[in-house]
C-alpha cells in the first residue's frame, strides 16, 4: 500500500514535470518544423509539411549569417563575465568575511546598493564612451561583470563563513603568502558555491537581452537573443523561423546541463543547506 | 594598521584620480572617424525588423548604390514598438545614432525634440517635390527633417468582396448601412466582424479611424483638442468610435476568438471569408498579398463609415527617412534622402513590396497591377475632401493607454462613455510631459 502510494507521488510528479517541461519544448520543436502558413496557426499537432531543413537553412542564413556571429559573441561574453565574476566575487567575499575593517560597513553598503538600485541607461553610455568602451564587447562584459557581482559577493561571503579558519591559518603557517592561500586553498572549498554562482550567472548572462540591446548595437556585435528579433517584429511574426531559432538557441545550455548534471545538483544542494 | 590606512587611502584616491582622467580624455578626443578621401564613403541606417521596412530600404539602397558608386550603405535592423523608441531616443541623447534612420512621422517623431537631434533639410531642393500633408507631419516651426518612405495609409476597413458578392451586399457609406450588413452576415457562419485582441493596438482602429468623420462635422478639433477645448467623453462626434465599437460586440458581430485572435489570425480570416470586416490600417495589404497572393484579390477596402453621408477616409502618412544631426558625412547622407524622395525612389519601392497606397511624392505614380484593396483606396484620394489626416498628425496628444482602454469596450468590460472619460484622463498626463499649454 505503502509502495503504492509512493509510487503515485512519483508518477503525478513526472507527470507535473512533463507538463511543465516537455510540452513547450514539443511546442516549440514542432512549430520549428512547419512552414510559415502553418505556424501561423499556433497549434500544437504535427507538422502536415516538413520544412525544418528549409527553416534550418534560412534562420543560419539569416541577415549575413548572423547568428554564427551572435554565438560566438554570447559564447565570448558568457565565458569571460562568469569567469571574472567567480574570481573576483571569491576575492571580495573571503576578504569581506575574514578582515574585519571599518570599511566593511561601507562596503557592505555598495555591495547592497549594488543589487537594490536599478541601473540607468544613458548614463551607463556616457561612462562607457567616455573610456572608448562604448559598442565593444569588453564594455559589455565590464558591464555585466558589475550587475552579477553584487549577487555573487553575497553568496561567496556567506559560504565562506562555514569554513573554518583553522585551514588559513594551517596555510600561512605553512609558509603560504595571500595569493597562493587563496588560489590553493580557499578556492578549491569553494567548489559547490562557485558551481552554484556559474550556473546561475552563465544562464542570465547568455540569457541577457536588454544590455546587449542597448550597450552593443551593430549587426556585428549581436548576440543569440537579438537574433530573435530577426524573425519578429511589431506586426509579423515568422512562427516556424522564430521557434527554429529558439531552438538552436536552447542548445548550448542543454549541452552544458547533460555534461554538468551532477556538479550542478550537488552544488545546488550543499549552497541551499550551508549557505 | 593605523599606518596603512593613509596609504591605501592615496592609492584610493589616485585610482579615482586617473578613471576620471581617462573620462576626460575620452571626451576630447571623441570619434575621429569618417572617410578618407578616395574610398567609399560608407553609411549606416537604423530600420525596424518589418518585413516590408527592410524589402523597402533594402531595394532603394541597392538602386541607390547602383547609381553612386562612392557611396555604400550599411542596414542595421532594431525591434519595433516601445523597446524601439527607447533604442531610437537612447541613441540620439548619447550621440550614438547612425547616419540615416528610419521612424514614424507625426507626434512620434516630435517626441523626437527633431530640431536638436536631427539634420535640417529645409533648404533642399528635394523638399520642393514633397506633398505637403507629409512635409507636415515631419516638420516643426524650425525646419523639416524628413523624406517619406513608404506610401499614404488609409485607416478603415477591409472587407470579403467574395462574401460581399455571395449575399449581394453594397460597400456601405454610413454606420446604418454597415450594421444592416452585418445583419445579413449575421446570419450565415462568417463573422461579421474580425477583432483581433491578443495583439491589443489592432483594437485601437474604430476610435482611430473614425477621425475623418469627426473632423467633417467639427473643422477645427484638432486645434481644439489641442488645446484643451475638446474632450472625447464630452464631445457628442468625438465619443462616437468609442460607442461604435460597443455596438459591434453588443450585437455579438465579433469573431468568437476575438479575445485571443493576433493579427495573422486577423489578416487570415479577412483573406479567407472567415470574416467578412477587418478594421486596419492598408499596410497590411502588402502581408496579405503575400501570404495569399490568390485569396487576396477577394480583399477590398473602404473607409470607416460614420454618420455623415460625406464617408472620408482617415489616412496615415507614412513612415520617414531622417538623418542624425552628428552624422560626419551629411552630403551623402543628402544624397541617399534626395534619391528616396524622388520618383525613381517610388519605382523602386513599388517593385520590392507591393504599394499600401499613393506616394507622397510628386509625380510617382502607381502600377496597374496593384491589390483591389489598394485600389479600393486611390478614389478617396481623387474626391475633393475624401481624406483627413488622423489625429496623432495633427496634434502631439496620443494617451499611451488608448489600446488597453479599447480593448475594454470591445470586449464588453467598459462602456463607450466611461471609456472615453477614461482616455480624457489618459492624456492629460502626456500633454503636461509636452509642456502644452492649457493643460
Amino acid at each position: 500500500m505503502l509502495t503504492l502510494r509512493k509510487n503515485l507521488i512519483g508518477i503525478v510528479a513526472i507527470i507535473a514535470a512533463i507538463v511543465v517541461f516537455i510540452v513547450p519544448f514539443l511546442f516549440i520543436v514542432t512549430t520549428a518544423m512547419k512552414t510559415r502558413l502553418e505556424a501561423s496557426l499556433l497549434e500544437f499537432t504535427w507538422p502536415q509539411q516538413f520544412a525544418f531543413f528549409e527553416n534550418l537553412a534560412e534562420v543560419i542564413a539569416a541577415r549575413d549569417f548572423m547568428l554564427i556571429t551572435a554565438f560566438i559573441n554570447s559564447t565570448v561574453l558568457t565565458v569571460v563575465s562568469v569567469t571574472l565574476m567567480v574570481i573576483f566575487s571569491a576575492m571580495v567575499g573571503w576578504v569581506l568575511q575574514r578582515r574585519q575593517s571599518r570599511w566593511n560597513g561601507f562596503i557592505n553598503f555598495m555591495v547592497l546598493a549594488g543589487l537594490i538600485i536599478p541601473p540607468a541607461v544613458v548614463p551607463t553610455i556616457w561612462v562607457l564612451q567616455g573610456l572608448e568602451l562604448f559598442g565593444t564587447l569588453p564594455g559589455l562584459i565590464l558591464i555585466e561583470v558589475a550587475y552579477g557581482l553584487s549577487f555573487c559577493v553575497l553568496l561567496f561571503r556567506a559560504f565562506i563563513a562555514t569554513i573554518p579558519r583553522e585551514l588559513d591559518e594551517a596555510a600561512t603557517i605553512d609558509g603560504a603568502g595571500p595569493i597562493r592561500l587563496f588560489f590553493t586553498v580557499v578556492m578549491p572549498l569553494l567548489k559547490s558555491v562557485i558551481v552554484t554562482v556559474i550556473v546561475v550567472q552563465a544562464v542570465f548572462v547568455f540569457n541577457d537581452f536588454q544590455n546587449p540591446l542597448y550597450f552593443l548595437p551593430g549587426d556585428e556585435n549581436a548576440t543569440v537573443q537579438l537574433t530573435l528579433y530577426n524573425f519578429q517584429s511589431q506586426f509579423n511574426t515568422q512562427w516556424n523561423l522564430l521557434f527554429t531559432n529558439i531552438l538552436l538557441i536552447t542548445i548550448p545550455p542543454l549541452i552544458m546541463y547533460i555534461f554538468f548534471q551532477k556538479q550542478i545538483v550537488a552544488g545546488l544542494t550543499s549552497g541551499a543547506v550551508k549557505g | 594598521m593605523t599606518a596603512r590606512s593613509p596609504r591605501r587611502i592615496l592609492l584610493a584616491m589616485a585610482a579615482s584620480g586617473a578613471a576620471l582622467t581617462l573620462t576626460l580624455a575620452g571626451c576630447a578626443a571623441g570619434d575621429g572617424g569618417g572617410s578618407a578621401d578616395g574610398g567609399p564613403v560608407e553609411l549606416s541606417i537604423l530600420i525596424d525588423d518589418t518585413d516590408v521596412t527592410i524589402r523597402t530600404v533594402e531595394a532603394l539602397i541597392s538602386a541607390f548604390e547602383a547609381q553612386n558608386e562612392d557611396v555604400t550603405i550599411d542596414v542595421e535592423t532594431r525591434p519595433g514598438g516601445a523597446e524601439g523608441d527607447n533604442i531610437v531616443k537612447t541613441r540620439l541623447a548619447t550621440g550614438e545614432m547612425n547616419d540615416l534612420f528610419f521612424y514614424n512621422s507625426g507626434a512620434l517623431l516630435q517626441a523626437l525634440n527633431p530640431d536638436q537631434t536631427l539634420l535640417n533639410i529645409a533648404d533642399e531642393a528635394f523638399v520642393a517635390d514633397i506633398n505637403e500633408t507629409f512635409l507636415a507631419g515631419v516638420s516643426t516651426d524650425n525646419g523639416v527633417y524628413g523624406v517619406p518612405a513608404g506610401t499614404a495609409m488609409g485607416g478603415g476597413v477591409l472587407y470579403n468582396t467574395a462574401v460581399y458578392d455571395e449575399l449581394g451586399l453594397e460597400v456601405p457609406t454610413t454606420w446604418d448601412e454597415f450594421m444592416e450588413n452585418n445583419e445579413a452576415i449575421a446570419a450565415t457562419d462568417v463573422a461579421p466582424v474580425i477583432q483581433t485582441y491578443a495583439d491589443t493596438w489592432t483594437s485601437q482602429l474604430f476610435v482611430l479611424g473614425d477621425f475623418a468623420n469627426v473632423l467633417v462635422e467639427d473643422p477645427e478639433w484638432a486645434e481644439a483638442y489641442t488645446a484643451n477645448e475638446r474632450k472625447y467623453a464630452e464631445d457628442a462626434v468625438a465619443v462616437r468610435g468609442f460607442e461604435h465599437l460597443q455596438e459591434v460586440y453588443e450585437a455579438g458581430y465579433l469573431n468568437e476568438d476575438f479575445a485571443s485572435a493576433t493579427f495573422d489570425d486577423g489578416m487570415r480570416k479577412v483573406a479567407l471569408g472567415e470574416g467578412a470586416h477587418y478594421p486596419m490600417l492598408t499596410f497590411a495589404v502588402p502581408t496579405i498579398v503575400e501570404l495569399y497572393p490568390a485569396e487576396s484579390e477577394n480583399v477590398g477596402f473602404f473607409a470607416l463609415p460614420g454618420d455623415n453621408d460625406e464617408n472620408p477616409l482617415t489616412t496615415w502618412l507614412s513612415a520617414g527617412i531622417y538623418a542624425s544631426a552628428d552624422t560626419e558625412r551629411p552630403e551623402a547622407a543628402l544624397r541617399f534622402m534626395e534619391f528616396v524622395a524622388s520618383v525613381e525612389g517610388c519605382d523602386v519601392q513599388t517593385e520590392a513590396v507591393a504599394p499600401a497606397g499613393p506616394y507622397f511624392v510628386e509625380g510617382c505614380t502607381l502600377p496597374d497591377d496593384i491589390a483591389p484593396a489598394t485600389a479600393d483606396l486611390l478614389p478617396y484620394f481623387e474626391r475633393e475632401g475624401g481624406t483627413a489626416p488622423a489625429l496623432e498628425f495633427l496634434s502631439p496628444i496620443k494617451g499611451p493607454a488608448l489600446e488597453q482602454i479599447t480593448v475594454e469596450v470591445g470586449s464588453g468590460i467598459r462602456p463607450a462613455a466611461d471609456a472615453a472619460a477614461l482616455y480624457d484622463e489618459d492624456v492629460v498626463k502626456q500633454a503636461q510631459q509636452l509642456g502644452i499649454e492649457g493643460w
